[in-house]
């Protein structure tokens, strides 16, 4: 029994909540958190939170009725009711990170990054300026060229050809001059299934909400990265301290004024690893982007077990007969156990293209343990029907209807020790840093 | 060049309600900015701007729609600390109706102060400056340390109260104390009797008895609120008035939430008429119930948005409403 401590859980993962608390032989914090029907959150704290150390527990998955951003709102006015309520220490406990990974490139109609080929063709005889060419009475529409020539409208035209293939929402002029043809920079496209070089680590919810979105002729667009806001909206709920799992991007740690412990799933995984995966000695630990190459030596490092490595390319291909052009094993798997290691699945196309590549290069069995599975869009029916073997992921965010879906394809690690003892420790102000090496 | 194109008026609007966007964006003779908001598989929001807002003075149209509140919101929030981490110049959040405006202070142990959260969200994403129409309590303002518009629908009402009925006829009902200000206001301005209703409302969204203070007989009484959620305030009233002797009642409401079953209440009602402002979107409600007649907002946000911008006044838009 742990005392002055009060854990309170969102909706997002009641089961999470739970056995935290079991963990630390307290129970859960009595609380109303509904909707009013206007669609406000509603939020009542009923323990006494005053000069207790409160952690709330929310993790970054849409689930039990409501959307993302609601359990993010139901965070911040959590914390913030425990703040007004007196409550001495309030720490945000996040096992998946809101926000966390987002692409800085625009959509095309598959979310693949889509302007790199249209600025880069349009480069030779295109610069930018600071003020783009604004429509104005008396301002020409070409502000930004410096050879006279007004290829705005190509420019705009061939952002939309690149890449987006034959499902685009957008009607295509045909010959426009620019690129012969109607395919992606010049190669007819004749595939009636998705983009090929277009490939995608995010799917869009509504895709006829897409539309005919074009930015204005010159301008670069870009998305918003909410990286920083969320780490700030949380500042200013109220969180005194962060507790979260295996960011995607350690550098969110620094967006914070507030101390932000990143505990590891990787002892996790790396026992797994040893108890589940026969003669893993003989294996290759993989992974599946450039991104993820440190976390996945780290395991290959601390086992004695060989590395390979996936790159991504990125520049559209002009190889159309296989799949995976776009993707480049470095290393060697042939007759191998392959064990691909990243942080995150979420519509499960890096890893499922990752899994089809080792296979082609002659992997026996394939083995797939990510830290967090987000499962959102296809991202089930796409792992079921992939190479993968096996899909190990930790109950960061609730597994049980994935693993309803994927029945014995998926295993799942509980990782609410590891938070029960983080919990213990930031309470006790005792170190956590063993929690980050045990194996 | 872009000494003379900077700081023009962008108006960027938001997903929950274009149609007040593009009202405004066409009384101001300008074009909504191209940005587009979606959200990918896993429900996060991501917002594409598709043209510079360097320099500019960034308005972003932000209403809440019922039911999508926290959508709306979190919406909001990144599409304002896009603008800033763009280099705007200055960041307008323009939101008709203001979200949690109703949980604004602590009325029990450990209960959230949400409207004060949301103004310190705001502020944190970037926003320099709010402008919002009927706050449910003016002390929000006070939350803020940027500057807030607040706008009255009231100049709107008056007109319509003018154009459709004889004052005389009238009498200016409040359904609670707490609206007796916007209402006595109504009443002062149109040389009308007032009446107020007393009530006591043992949870959220329950109502309970309600006393009449005041003579209704044989008069049209019009009810007057910032707020129409459930309903269930305004029908019960209504029923009151009509038995007090009232000829008939409407209601004039500014922001037309009507969650739940706000609909097929006013239906069966007694309320000859409920009349609101376009600051919520009310999507199929309008078909859905004859009673419900729309005053278009967007003049008035217009205006308010041109004032700033060009750095005038705008208290003359409190007791006027642009036609």
């Amino acid at each position: 029994m742990v005392r002055n401590i009060v854990v309170l859980g969102g909706n997002s993962h009641p089961a999470l909540v739970d056995s935290v608390c079991n963990a630390l032989s307290l129970p859960p914090c009595n609380r109303i958190l509904t909707k009013f029907s206007s669609g406000e959150s509603r939020c009542e704290i009923q323990d006494s939170v005053r000069g207790k150390d409160v952690y709330i527990i929310q993790t970054g998955f849409a689930g039990n009725g409501s959307r993302l951003n609601d359990h993010f709102m139901d965070l911040c006015i959590m914390i913030s009711a425990c703040k007004t309520g007196s409550a001495r220490r309030v720490t945000a406990v996040l096992p998946l990170f809101p926000y966390s990974r987002q692409p800085d490139l625009p959509y095309n109609k598959a979310g693949a990054p889509l302007f790199k080929a249209g600025s880069d063709s349009g480069k030779k005889d295109y610069t930018f300026e600071s003020v783009p060419a604004t429509p104005a009475p008396g301002v020409p529409r070409s502000v930004g060229l410096t050879n006279g020539t007004d290829i705005t409208g190509k420019l705009f035209k061939a952002s939309l050809t690149n890449g987006n293939g034959a499902q685009s929402p957008i009607k295509q002029p045909n010959g426009d001059g620019y690129f012969p043809g109607n395919g992606v920079n010049g190669v007819p496209n004749t595939s009636p299934v998705g983009p090929l070089g277009a490939y995608t680590t995010h799917d869009y919810e509504n895709l006829s909400h897409v539309g005919a979105f074009q930015a204005k002729p010159g301008y670069k667009q870009w998305v918003a990265q909410a990286g920083t806001l969320v780490a700030n909206l949380l500042n200013c709920a109220g969180a005194d301290h962060v507790i979260t799992m295996d960011l995607h991007d350690p550098q969110v740690q620094g967006f914070f004024d507030v101390p932000v412990d990143n505990l590891y799933g990787r002892p996790l995984l790396k026992r797994y690893i040893q108890q589940h995966i026969p003669n893993y000695k003989d294996a290759v630990i993989i992974s599946p982007d450039a991104g993820g190459a440190k976390r996945a030596t780290a395991i290959a490092d601390s086992m004695g077990v060989d590395f390979a490595l996936i790159h991504k390319e990125r520049r559209p291909t002009k190889i159309t007969d296989r799949q995976n052009a776009s993707m480049m094993l470095v290393g060697n798997v042939q007759d191998r156990i392959c064990i691909l290691i990243d942080d995150l699945l979420d519509t499960g196309n890096t890893i499922t293209r990752a899994a089809k590549l080792c296979k082609k290069e002659g992997a026996t069995k394939i083995y797939a343990l990510l830290t967090h599975g987000v499962f959102s869009g296809d991202a089930i029916n796409r792992v079921q029907a992939s190479a993968i073997d096996k899909v190990v992921v930790t109950n960061s965010v609730p597994q049980d209807k994935h693993k309803a879906a994927l029945g014995s394809k998926l295993d799942v690690l509980d990782i609410s020790p590891i938070f029960a003892e983080a919990i213990r420790r930031v309470h006790h102000g005792e170190s956590i840093s063993v929690l980050f090496n045990h194996d | 060049m872009s000494a003379e194109m900077a700081n023009e008026i962008k108006l960027i609007s938001g997903r929950s309600h274009p149609e007040l966007s593009d009202k405004i964006a066409k009384r101001l003779g300008i074009e909504v900015a191209r940005t587009i908001s979606l959200n990918y598989s896993n429900q996060e929001t991501s917002f594409t701007v598709g043209e510079s807002v360097r320099d500019e003075d960034v308005f972003i149209v932000q209403s809440t729609a019922t039911g999508d509140v926290n959508e709306g919101l979190m919406e909001l929030l990144i599409m304002i600390s896009a603008c800033r981490t763009a280099s705007a110049r200055r960041i307008t959040a323009v939101i008709p109706n203001f979200p949690y405006a109703r949980q604004d202070k602590k009325d029990k142990s450990r209960a959230p102060i949400s409207a004060r959260l949301v103004a310190n969200m705001l502020q944190t994403a970037g926003a320099n400056h709010i402008v919002t129409v009927d706050l449910h309590a003016s002390q929000i303002q006070g939350f803020f340390s940027v500057p807030v518009d607040n706008l009255y629908a009231e100049p709107s009402f008056l007109r319509y109260i003018r154009e459709n009925f004889n004052s005389e006829d009238c009498v200016i009902v409040s359904p609670d104390a707490g609206g007796a200000k916007r209402a006595t206001s109504i009443a002062d301005h149109l040389n009308t009797a007032f009446a107020l209703i007393h009530k006591e409302r043992p949870r959220p969204n329950v109502v309970g008895r309600m006393v009449l203070v005041g003579n209704v007989e044989d008069k049209v009484a019009i009810l007057v609120d910032d707020m129409a959620d459930t309903c269930g305030t305004l029908v019960k009233a209504a029923a009151v008035l009509k038995e007090n002797g009232a000829k008939s009642v409407l209601a004039l409401v500014t922001h037309g939430i009507l969650s739940g079953n706000a609909i097929e209440t006013l239906n069966g009602s007694v309320l000859s008429a409920l009349v609101v402002t376009n600051t919520v979107p009310l999507g199929d409600k309008v078909q859905r119930c004859p009673k419900l007649r729309v005053i278009d907002i967007s003049p008035t946000i217009a205006e308010a948005i041109r004032r700033t911008h060009n750095g005038e006044s705008v208290s003359y838009l409190f007791t006027h409403a642009p036609v």
